[in-house]
Parts: C-alpha cells; sequence; structure tokens
C-alpha cells in the first residue's frame, strides 16, 4: 500500500509544536474523572492527549493540536473535568499547511 | 548611549530539510525568523541600556521580511535598521562584517554593539571578531553577568576552562550566548507600541557605498565541492535454518566489518 | 490605556475579513490572533466558494495562495470492497473564477490578514486574548496577557473553539457533542504532475474535489480527499458523540478511511507531511448562535455559521458574509455613535439578506440526514452491490437492476425504510 500507514506518535512528529515548557494549557479535575463512567476524553482526542496513569486522568498537553473536541465531549458525554484554554499567544501547535 | 544590537534573520533549524535526491539543503523552502541566539542579543542590549540612552537594530535581511522582526522590536528596541540584502549574492561572514560595520559608522556616536556568539544558521562565530576588527575595537566575547558604569563594561567571559572575569571600556563589541541571560516575552502592549517604532531600510550601495562588487570581494569565499556523507546500506541477509552457521556468517560479516575485533 | 474603535479577535476569514471592511472604512482597527502567525492554528478541508469571496475581494484569485481550482466535485459510496462514484466535471475551461479552490489554511490565512493590514488594520499575532472586558453589562474591550485594550466595538471572531462570550457569562447556548463533528486530516504529499495526471486534470491549476460516504469505522461521519498542488488533503469528519461511543480513535478512522482500496490507490506513493485536527460544528440555520449584544458582534463559526449539505461543506465564505454583514452594522452603528446592542442588531438584518442564509435556510432539511445513520453503513455498501450485481456477469443468471436492489438489500434495511430516506434525501437535497 501507499503512504504507509504511521503510528499516532509518528504522525504527531511530523507536525511543528512551539512548547510552552512552563505551563499547561490543559487542566483535569480528578474528582470529575472518578464519577465519570463512559470517559470519552480518552476515545476522542486526535492526538491521545488524555491517558490513565496510575488511576488518573492526566493530559499530554504538549501533543495536543487545538481541535477543541475533547472540552465538547467531556462537557456532554463525560463528567465537566476538562478546562482547555487556549495555550499563550505563540504557543502550541503551528501548522505548515493546515 | 547609543547601542546597537546586531540580529540576524535566520533560517529556523528544527525546519530544515535534505533533499534525499541531490543531498542539497532545502533552504530555499526552509522557513526564516529572527534567531533563537538573537533574542539573547535583543534581552542583553535591553537590559543594559541605561536612562536616556537608546537601543538600535541593526540587521543585514531582505526588506520584504520586516514583519518578523515585529517582536524583536517589541522587546525594547527604539528603530531597526534593515540593510536590504534582496539583490545581493555574496554571502560569508567577511561581507556581512563589511556591511554591519558600515552600517555602524553610518548610524554614528555608537557605544557598544551587542552581538550572539554565533548566529543560529551559519554558527561560524567570525561576524563579531571580523566586525570589532572593521571598527578597531575591542571584542568581548562569550559574556555573562554583564553591567555597565559610566563608559566601563564589566563581564564574566564564559570560557571553556573557566570564567574570566573583565573591565573594557566603551566602544566595544560584546559577543552573548544563550546562557547569559532569559530573553523577555513582549507583552501586547510592547507589541502595538512596536508597532509605531520606525523600520528604516538601507541599500548598500546607495546608503552605504558598498558596491556588489567591493561586497563579493570582501566576502571571498568561493565553494569547491559538495560532498555530503551518504551511507550505503549493505543490505546483507543471511537465511537457513540452522541458526549456528546463521550466526557464525553473521559474526564473520561483523568481524570482516570490523564492526567487532576478535 | 491603549483605544481603538473595533479590536477583533482571531485572523480567520471572519476575523480578517471584518478588520478589512471597517479599517477600510476608516476605522482604527486592531486584529489579536493567537498564532504566531495567521493561519497556524487552523484547519479546513479546504475548498473555498468563489462566489461571497469576489464580491468581498474582487479577483482575489489573482493574488491569493490558492492551490488548484476545483473544476471536478466526486461524490463517492464506500462499501467494504466498492466504490460508487458521481462525478461532476466542468469542462468549460476558460472561466474565472472556478466556483470553488483547493487551500491550505496556514498559507492563505496569511493572505487574508495582510490585505486587512494594507487596509490600515493593526495585525498582532502570537497573543491570545484571554478575557472580554465589561463594564456595566457592556463589553468594552479585552485583555491579553495582562495588558488590557479598549475599543467601542469588539468582534468576536475566534472560530469553532469560541470560550470568551462563555467565559463573560454572555454565552447560555451550550455545545452538544451530537451538533459538533471533529475533523481529522493528513497532507500528503506528491510530486505536481502525479496529481495532474492521476486526478485527470490538464494541468496543476486544475483539481478535483471528493466527498465519500461509507467506510469511517461505521461511525456517523464522511470522508474527503483534497487535491492541491503538490499535496492531497485527505480527512475524515465525524460526529463526536459517535467517535466516542464507537471507541474509535480519530486517527484510527482516518487510517481506516484511507485503507479503502479506493483511497489507497488515489493516495499511492505519497509521503504524510502533517496531521492535524479541528473541531467543527454542523451549522444549520437552526442552530445559529448568538449574533450580537452591547458593544460586540459574534462573526463566523465562533457564531456557528456553516452550511453542510453533504455534497458540499462551506464555512469560510459563510464566515466572510457573515462578517462583512457585521461590518456593514458596525460602520451604521459608529454613524450613530452608538453600539449598544439595539444599534447591532442591523448585523442580524443584514446577514439574513445575504444569500448565503438564504441558502442555509434552503438547506435546513439537509440536517436531518447527517442523523441518518443508514446513510453511513447501509447505503454505501448497498449502491455498491446493486451495480456490482449489475455489472458482473458471473455463473448466476443476471438480474434486472430492482431485482438486484430488492436481494441485496435482504436483512439490511426495509423497503419502506428505504423509501422513507429516499425521501428525506429529496426533501434535504433535491425539492
Ligand atoms: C475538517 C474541516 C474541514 C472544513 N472544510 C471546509 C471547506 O472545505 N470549505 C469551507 O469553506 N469551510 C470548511 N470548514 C469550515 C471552516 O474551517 C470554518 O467554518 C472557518 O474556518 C470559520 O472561519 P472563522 O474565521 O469563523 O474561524 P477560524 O477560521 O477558526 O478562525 C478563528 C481564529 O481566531 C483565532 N483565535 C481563537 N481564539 C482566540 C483568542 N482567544 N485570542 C486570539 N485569537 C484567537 C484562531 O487562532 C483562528 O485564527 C472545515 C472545517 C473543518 C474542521
Ligand atoms: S471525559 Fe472529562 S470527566 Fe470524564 S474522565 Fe475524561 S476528563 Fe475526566
Ligand atoms: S483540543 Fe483536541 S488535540 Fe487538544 S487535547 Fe483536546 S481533543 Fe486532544
Amino acid at each position: 500500500m501507499s503512504a504507509r500507514t504511521l503510528t499516532l506518535d509518528d504522525l504527531l512528529g511530523l507536525d511543528r509544536y512551539e512548547i510552552d515548557e512552563e505551563q499547561s494549557h490543559i487542566q483535569v479535575d480528578q474528582s470529575r474523572c472518578q464519577r465519570c463512567q463512559l470517559q470519552p476524553c480518552l476515545t476522542v482526542c486526535p492526538a491521545a492527549v488524555y491517558v490513565v496513569t496510575e488511576g488518573e486522568v492526566t493530559a499530554r498537553y504538549e501533543n495536543c493540536l487545538e481541535c477543541g473536541t475533547c472540552q465538547i465531549a467531556c462537557d456532554s458525554g463525560g463528567a465537566g473535568g476538562i478546562t482547555w484554554r487556549p495555550p499563550r499567544g505563540g504557543f502550541g501547535i503551528a501548522f505548515r499547511y493546515g | 548611549m547609543k547601542i546597537v544590537a546586531c540580529i540576524k534573520y535566520s533560517l529556523t533549524l528544527s525546519e530544515l530539510k535534505v533533499d534525499p535526491a541531490t543531498r542539497e539543503l532545502r533552504l530555499a523552502t526552509t522557513p526564516q525568523r529572527v534567531g533563537t541566539i538573537d533574542r539573547n542579543v535583543l534581552e542583553a542590549a535591553v537590559v543594559l541600556k541605561p536612562e536616556g540612552s537608546t537601543v538600535h537594530g541593526l540587521t543585514l535581511a531582505p526588506a520584504g521580511a520586516r514583519e518578523a522582526f515585529r517582536e524583536a522590536i517589541a522587546m525594547g528596541l527604539d528603530d531597526l535598521t534593515i540593510v536590504d540584502s534582496t539583490n545581493w549574492a555574496a554571502g560569508g561572514p567577511m561581507a556581512t562584517a563589511a556591511v554591519l560595520a558600515a552600517a555602524i559608522q553610518k548610524m554614528g556616536d555608537v557605544d557598544l554593539v551587542v552581538c550572539g556568539e554565533a548566529s543560529d544558521d551559519g554558527v561560524t562565530y567570525q561576524v563579531p571578531p571580523r566586525l570589532a576588527e572593521r571598527l578597531g575595537w575591542p571584542l568581548l566575547a562569550y559574556a555573562r553577568n554583564i553591567a555597565l558604569a559610566g563608559a566601563t563594561l564589566t563581564a564574566d567571559r564564559d570560557l571553556d576552562i573557566g570564567m574570566q572575569s573583565v573591565a573594557c571600556d566603551l566602544p566595544l563589541v560584546l559577543t552573548v550566548t544563550q546562557e547569559t541571560n532569559t530573553p523577555r516575552r513582549p507583552t501586547l502592549m510592547d507589541a502595538v507600541k512596536a508597532k509605531k517604532k520606525p523600520v528604516v531600510v538601507w541599500q548598500p550601495e546607495a546608503d552605504l557605498g558598498l558596491s556588489a562588487e567591493a561586497l563579493q570581494a570582501a566576502g571571498g569565499v568561493t565553494r569547491i565541492a559538495q560532498e555530503g556523507i551518504v551511507i550505503a546500506r549493505k543490505e546483507q541477509l543471511f537465511q537457513g535454518d540452522d541458526m549456528k552457521a546463521l550466526a557464525n556468517q553473521l559474526l564473520d560479516a561483523l568481524l570482516a566489518e570490523h564492526v567487532v575485533a576478535e | 490605556m491603549e483605544k481603538f474603535d473595533a479590536i477583533v479577535v482571531g485572523a480567520g476569514p471572519a476575523g480578517a475579513t471584518a478588520a478589512y471592511l471597517l479599517a477600510k472604512a476608516g476605522m482604527q482597527v486592531i486584529v489579536i490572533e493567537r498564532g504566531e502567525t495567521p493561519g497556524s492554528k487552523n484547519v479546513s478541508g479546504a475548498l473555498l466558494f468563489s462566489q461571497v469571496y469576489s464580491e468581498i475581494f474582487p479577483k482575489f484569485w489573482e493574488s491569493a495562495p490558492l492551490e488548484r481550482a476545483i473544476v471536478g466535485h466526486a461524490i463517492t459510496f464506500l462499501g467494504e470492497q466498492t466504490s460508487v462514484n458521481l462525478d461532476y466535471r466542468d469542462l468549460d475551461e476558460g472561466h474565472v473564477p472556478h466556483n470553488a479552490y483547493s487551500v491550505l489554511r496556514a498559507r492563505f490565512d496569511p493572505w487574508m490578514a495582510q490585505q486587512a493590514e494594507d487596509a490600515g488594520a493593526m495585525l498582532m499575532p502570537g497573543f491570545t486574548v484571554d478575557k472580554l472586558l465589561q463594564e456595566n453589562g457592556r463589553v468594552v474591550g479585552i485583555e491579553a496577557g495582562g495588558d488590557a485594550l479598549m475599543a467601542d466595538v469588539v468582534v468576536v471572531a475566534e472560530g469553532t473553539r469560541s470560550g470568551l462570550l462563555k467565559e463573560a457569562g454572555l454565552r447560555t447556548d451550550e455545545y452538544h457533542a451530537s451538533d459538533v463533528s471533529i475533523g481529522v486530516k493528513d497532507v500528503i504529499a506528491l510530486p505536481e504532475d502525479v496529481i495532474t495526471n492521476r486526478f485527470q486534470c490538464l494541468n496543476a491549476d486544475e483539481g478535483v474535489a471528493y466527498t465519500c460516504v461509507g467506510h469511517t469505522g461505521g461511525v456517523e461521519g464522511g470522508g474527503f480527499l483534497y487535491t492541491n498542488k503538490d499535496t492531497l488533503s485527505v480527512g475524515v469528519v465525524a460526529k463526536i458523540d459517535a467517535v466516542y461511543k464507537s471507541k474509535l480513535q480519530p486517527h484510527a478512522i482516518l487510517n481506516e478511511f484511507k485503507a479503502h482500496p479506493f483511497i489507497s490507490r488515489l493516495i499511492a506513493g505519497g509521503e504524510i507531511v502533517e496531521y492535524s485536527a479541528q473541531a467543527i460544528h454542523r451549522g444549520g440555520v437552526h442552530l445559529i448562535g448568538q449574533l450580537y449584544g452591547d458593544g460586540y458582534v459574534v462573526v463566523g463559526s465562533a457564531a456557528r455559521l456553516l452550511l453542510n449539505n453533504v455534497m458540499t461543506l462551506r464555512g469560510m465564505d459563510v464566515a466572510v458574509a457573515s462578517a462583512a454583514a457585521a461590518a456593514k452594522a458596525i460602520l451604521a452603528a459608529r454613524e450613530m455613535g452608538d453600539y449598544s446592542h439595539t444599534a447591532l442588531a442591523g448585523y442580524e438584518q443584514n446577514f439574513k439578506a445575504t444569500n448565503v442564509y438564504k441558502d442555509m435556510v434552503t438547506f435546513k432539511d439537509t440536517y436531518p440526514l447527517l442523523e441518518n445513520e443508514r446513510l453511513f453503513h447501509v447505503y454505501p455498501e448497498l449502491a455498491g452491490a446493486v451495480l456490482g450485481d449489475m455489472f458482473t456477469v458471473g455463473a448466476k443468471p443476471s438480474k434486472k437492476g430492482l431485482k438486484a436492489l430488492r436481494d441485496d438489500m435482504r436483512g439490511k434495511v426495509s423497503l419502506w425504510q428505504m423509501l422513507m430516506d429516499m425521501n428525506q434525501i429529496g426533501k434535504g437535497l433535491v425539492r
């Protein structure tokens, strides 16, 4: 086949980021995640930013493509644990093609 | 006091790609921006600036790139001078130093020139010393802990063997490293104010009297050959069912290649 | 404190258009964009439909960085191992502008912002607006990184991820996961001439667009493949709630789509050069968000303005039209020296008078279609099966179309159900 299937990490590796080392633009409220049945964040994120580590939902914010999906999914299908704000100006994803 | 910060419109190294077919760097399609080290230059110049002084940006860049300098200006420059490199084929640190020196002389009454130790993309370490030479000023390279008292500058020089504390009278050329300081992030208000700061464009020939020939002569670099590095894969495949025999074959091959020693 | 006549938040199509028109009319305008350059945060398909653009930016096709003129549109139904294509080609070569052009946002948006700057607007990329400033319930300015800027009117052009209004307590209508889709996309590099030949174009200025239904992991959504100069934009758009119910991650859905033999042949030999994603509201006349209030207007997809009729997804031109309608209202408000919500109400009237709005009304019955699951997994398969039966000369006796259809439908969808669906399609798209 063509364009061989790349893993998600490969794909994210193609993109250009200006990583904000100082602060995350995503906050996760664990107390809400504890009572979240569906945990849609684990599925919908195109960059698999949300992962469960040691029983907690954590956000690997440096991979975020800033699509806005997680907030919507969490608010309507989850327990509202996500607070997503745009990264500080100039930081985050920087598409070359878009 | 008049401080000049020399900054470079550099290739974004993380975006630099090699053309697999020709082995040439894809320079034309690599985006450019004010370099990382140049932010340290600007920070140093702005921090040093005594009351009542001015800091002027100076760059040799295509005039069309002026928008790329917005953030640099917002860091605290009073103005920016671009010596237009649009129609300028000559390259190399010697020619660059010649242009910068001529511009600094034209600006007049400059007390201090701040440069990066080396540019992000060229990394020759040559421009500042050549510039100092042309200006006839001392060079104070790899400076940290910089302080200015009247017309004397003190700093620690970050050398491989240790720190060297020096004091030197102005005028001089100073170079900074990425460790010298932490560049500021301009605020929105800084950026709004920067919009009103003048950007002057000088032509090398018309404004600085540097003809293309003169620059070519100053440039003096001739490319002789480009080899590139090619690593040919051996692509040897050992196949069979006898594991022991295969292992021996592999070992022999590695020995033959001097990958492992007997 | 700095004061402007207008502050525009966001330099997408909506923000850039508003800034351009307001600055052109002599207003002091500042555009604040969070990307380091305009477009660096933005993802679309993207097809740019010319009509509205040419009204605001005459002859835009002469200077804008367009990829290819879209001379062919195809709707493709993807069954497991089949594809049925409804292929439309505009064979009249000469006319400009073409109906649509493919664009890449990171390249196109800077051009739009430049139009605004050339008209006198001040562009400030690299700053995120953190909040709207209010005084007595009126929006009076913005705050970004601790700095405040004031203005007579604020144009909210933040796009789908708009959060400022909500934060300011000015928006009460929440998004629902069923109203929003996620778009994921690969940009795939291929030599210019390979694209030209593979898609049967005359030259590198011509291109085609495929809108595909089916083979998206059973998730309600669709795929697309658009030709750019030397890249292809290949993506899927899938409803967010359907995605999390399916437990299929978006990139997996995209991979499934790309693995379909119809698509994999079109992208063969290509190299992925970017992976991107963006949420997209489904739009529709019944879901238009709030458009204005005291001291502010909301334009483009921040106001959920979008037109999706299955065949075409229009957001950029809708954004431009709404921004133009808003700019007109702001200029009228300036005449009156009053930027209250009553003064800005003209925006809604202006927008309702546009053809874009009329199109939104025309296609209002299309939306139930997007909810119809059978459209995404039953019919694409069925279309391939029926045509397969009709074209294939095999061991069994051949069937006529209707008989083939009845046989292939068995167990998948009832005749009654299909007639209902046909009616829905007819109502949505044809009648
Ligand atoms: C996958 C996909 C495919 C699409 N395909 C098409 C297509 O083919 N044709 C078409 O016409 N439309 C298409 N659309 C729709 C189109 O992308 C949008 O409708 C359009 O971009 C809306 O324009 P806008 O200016 O309102 O918002 P946007 O283009 O989203 O622009 C908003 C801008 O605001 C900036 N911003 C946001 N918040 C802040 C803040 N707080 N401070 C400062 N800046 C901020 C953003 O960085 C951005 O530049 C597609 C959308 C998606 C997701
Ligand atoms: S969807 Fe929201 S609430 Fe649920 S686990 Fe994820 S972050 Fe937590
Ligand atoms: S914005 Fe998109 S990419 Fe970023 S974390 Fe949310 S879902 Fe993932």
